[in-house]
């Protein structure tokens, strides 16, 4: 059966003085349409690379697809023409970037810009394109959107920017969304308004959406599939309900400890992951998240786990992830130490 | 400055109480179009807030009121300048003994110089050359410039480096001894000015535009117009030149009094505009024998490349403040 979206084995490699940054070392994953996808992980786990890799945008000049494949309806879309890749992108595959507030040209009325994707691949003249915008305003929840088509994005708040940037993204009813922490950028107050927005959007339009964060309550919510990143490859890789709730792999389980919750004693503290995510130069050898792990034996120091099964699609890249007895302890970082 | 301190009073600004942080508790689904309540706010634009913010500076003001008295003055000198005040040329023969160095009068308000011709007269007729060497001049800089500047900055590597190199090359060279020596290589003459001139020009405007892309290639919205399936051309001549341009705007501006400067320099160094053609540097440079006895010969050309000079300036300066789209008042 063909996938809306198959990513296959996907390795983006950046060439920089310091060496090769492994960014994206092996990721696969599939989407159909209408599912979402949330991908998860700290800083520099290579959610964005794994993003950009999609759309075919890693800047030439540092880095580009060593291996693997990204199928786009049964197609390759790595290394195709430019010309191809740009029919697709912003038409079939809409991104939505991190921050509104760069994310908008400051020079050009809001309206115009939503309307740049139409023209672009619709053909449509000015006068539609432009009646488009405003329709699609409208749709993303911006009052008056006729006149504040006509508004430049430094007279829009940051809520109402990214608005508009989900306005440019869905202009073309695209088969696939990728949003890159569309709500990281925004006030708190804000955040769930765009995420309810999208998720509304989502059952209009029937497209798949890939949700980019290292926020898993947003995850957990509105995610059918989760995959889990670090140092450039999957952690852990299922369906949301698992990955939430029966979390096996020791990153998983970590991230989960460092959220605020509602269920346990107020005076519990939060049990962050010790360390810092490691360089993607010098990735520790063995399992990458070795050197972080509270679990760690001396397996985990030379031999790199495999992404496997561990049980009904739920896939884990730890030594002992499903064996008996390696289970979460809570808050583990009061007791066992690194 | 009375004219600007009228424009400050302006009304322009009442739609500025508008506020764009309009709240939408139920996350704003299915809001239809209401009747047009900020109208005024939306048909503000980016050319009318730049004009807004260049009316309240004073000097800018100043400046342009300068720069517009002396391009009005100067092109319509034909009409009137000979017969109120005297062919600024031509000698009269007969009267020259008797006019040579005459001070100031209210017939002749700058006096007359060496030869009984009107300074006035001649300052209005150096003008026209001032004007047109610094705009020729700089435009020929800018037309250079923003071409090796874009294809440096877009195209990077090899171009880049080569573009940068020669840039280095043409400002190693001390500015007034490299306009010399074009000189020498184009004869002189006019156009040869606007030539050399211009040809020194360049290499600044191509580091400033150059930077200025580089500056603006890594902003998002260049990312998220390539993500919307915008093309190499599209992406460069909407999202990356209108961002950049702003730099270029104000330094062409400020580069217009440095070219007039340079004008005059070459001038009174005798390598610039040829005699009897009043130009500003020449000018200076006949008066330097009657410094003493007939400061007026010297006075009046040097105010006028001086303030002719500061008005653009300060409308330079001006204008980047009023360009800049993050200063929101």
């Amino acid at each position: 059966m063909t996938h809306l979206l198959e990513v296959d084995g996907l390795k983006t490699h950046f060439f920089t003085h310091d060496g090769v940054v492994l960014a994206v070392d092996g990721v696969s994953f599939t989407l159909d349409a209408g599912q979402t996808l949330g991908v998860v992980g700290e800083s520099g786990s290579g959610k964005s690379v794994t993003a950009l890799s999609i759309m075919g945008l890693i800047p030439a000049a540092q880095g580009r697809v060593v291996a693997g494949d990204i199928r786009f309806k049964g197609e390759s879309i790595v290394g195709i023409d430019e010309d191809k890749m740009r029919e697709i992108r912003g038409n079939r595959i809409a991104m939505i970037f991190q921050d509104p507030m760069t994310s908008l040209n400051p020079v050009f009325r809001v309206g115009v810009q939503v309307a740049e994707s139409l023209r672009i691949h619709k053909g449509m003249n000015k006068a539609d394109a432009n009646q488009r915008a405003v329709e699609l305003l409208d749709l993303v929840g911006i009052p008056h959107p006729a006149e504040r088509a006509r508004d430049y994005p430094h007279q829009f708040s940051g809520g109402m920017r990214q608005r508009a940037m989900i306005a440019m993204a869905l202009a073309c009813d695209p088969d696939i969304l990728v949003a890159d922490e569309p709500t990281t950028a925004l006030d708190v107050t804000i955040q769930a308004q765009i995420i309810d927005l999208m998720m509304s959007l989502q059952e209009r339009t029937g497209s798949a959406v890939i949700m980019i964060t290292h926020d898993l309550g947003v995850v957990a919510d509105i995610a059918d599939n989760v995959l889990v990143m670090y140092a450039g490859k999957p952690a852990e890789y299922g369906k949301a309900d698992e990955v939430f709730y029966k979390p096996l792999h020791p990153y998983a389980w970590g991230l989960l400890d460092s959220l605020p919750r509602h269920d346990v004693n107020e005076k519990t503290e939060l049990c962050p992951i010790k360390g810092q995510p490691p360089s993607l130069v010098n990735v520790p050898p063995g399992c990458a998240f070795h050197p972080r792990c509270p679990y760690v034996k001396d397996i985990c120091r030379t031999a790199v786990p495999e992404l496997r099964d561990i049980g009904g699609g739920h896939m884990a890249a730890c030594h002992f992830a499903g064996e008996a007895g390696f289970t979460r302890v809570e808050m583990a970082c009061a007791g066992v130490s690194a | 400055m009375s004219p600007a301190d009228k424009n400050m009073g302006n009304p322009d600004h009442i739609g500025e109480a508008h506020n764009p942080e309009e709240f939408h508790p139920d996350g704003g689904m299915g809001t239809t179009p209401v009747a047009v309540i900020d109208s005024e706010a939306s048909s503000r634009t980016l050319l009318r807030d730049a004009i807004r913010r260049l009316r309240r500076n004073k000097l800018a003001i100043a400046a342009i009121i300068w720069i517009v008295i002396m391009v009005a003055v100067a092109l319509s000198a034909d009409l009137w300048v000979g017969s109120v005040l005297g062919d600024p040329i031509k000698i009269d023969t007969t009267q020259v003994v008797k006019q040579s160095l005459q001070t100031p009068t209210l017939a002749h308000p700058f006096g007359r110089d060496d030869l009984g011709r009107d300074i006035l007269a001649r300052v209005i007729y150096g003008a026209r050359i001032s004007l047109a060497v610094g705009v020729i001049a700089t435009a020929i800089s800018v037309f250079i410039g923003l071409i090796m500047g874009a294809l440096a900055a877009y195209y990077g590597g090899l171009l880049d480096s080569f573009v940068m190199r020669l840039t280095d090359v043409f400002l190693a060279f001390p500015y007034i001894l490299f306009a010399i020596a074009l000189i020498a290589v184009l004869g002189r003459g006019f156009v040869n000015i606007f030539i050399a001139i211009g040809l020194l020009g360049w290499p600044t405007i191509a580091r400033v535009f150059r930077s200025s892309i580089l500056q603006v290639k890594e902003n998002e919205y260049v990312d998220a117009a390539r993500a919307l399936g915008a093309g190499d051309v599209r992406i460069m001549a909407r999202h990356i030149m209108p961002n950049a341009v702003a730099p270029i705007i104000v330094y062409a501006t400020m580069s217009i009094g440095g070219a007039i400067l340079t004008e005059a320099a070459m001038s009174f160094l005798g390598v610039g505009i040829l005699q009897p053609t009043p130009a500003w540097g020449l000018m200076l440079s006949d008066a330097r024998g009657y410094i003493y006895n007939a400061p007026h010969l010297m006075i009046f050309p040097g105010l006028a490349i001086l303030t002719t000079v500061l008005a653009f300036v300060l409308l330079g300066d001006g204008l980047r403040d009023a360009l800049d789209v993050k200063m929101k008042d």
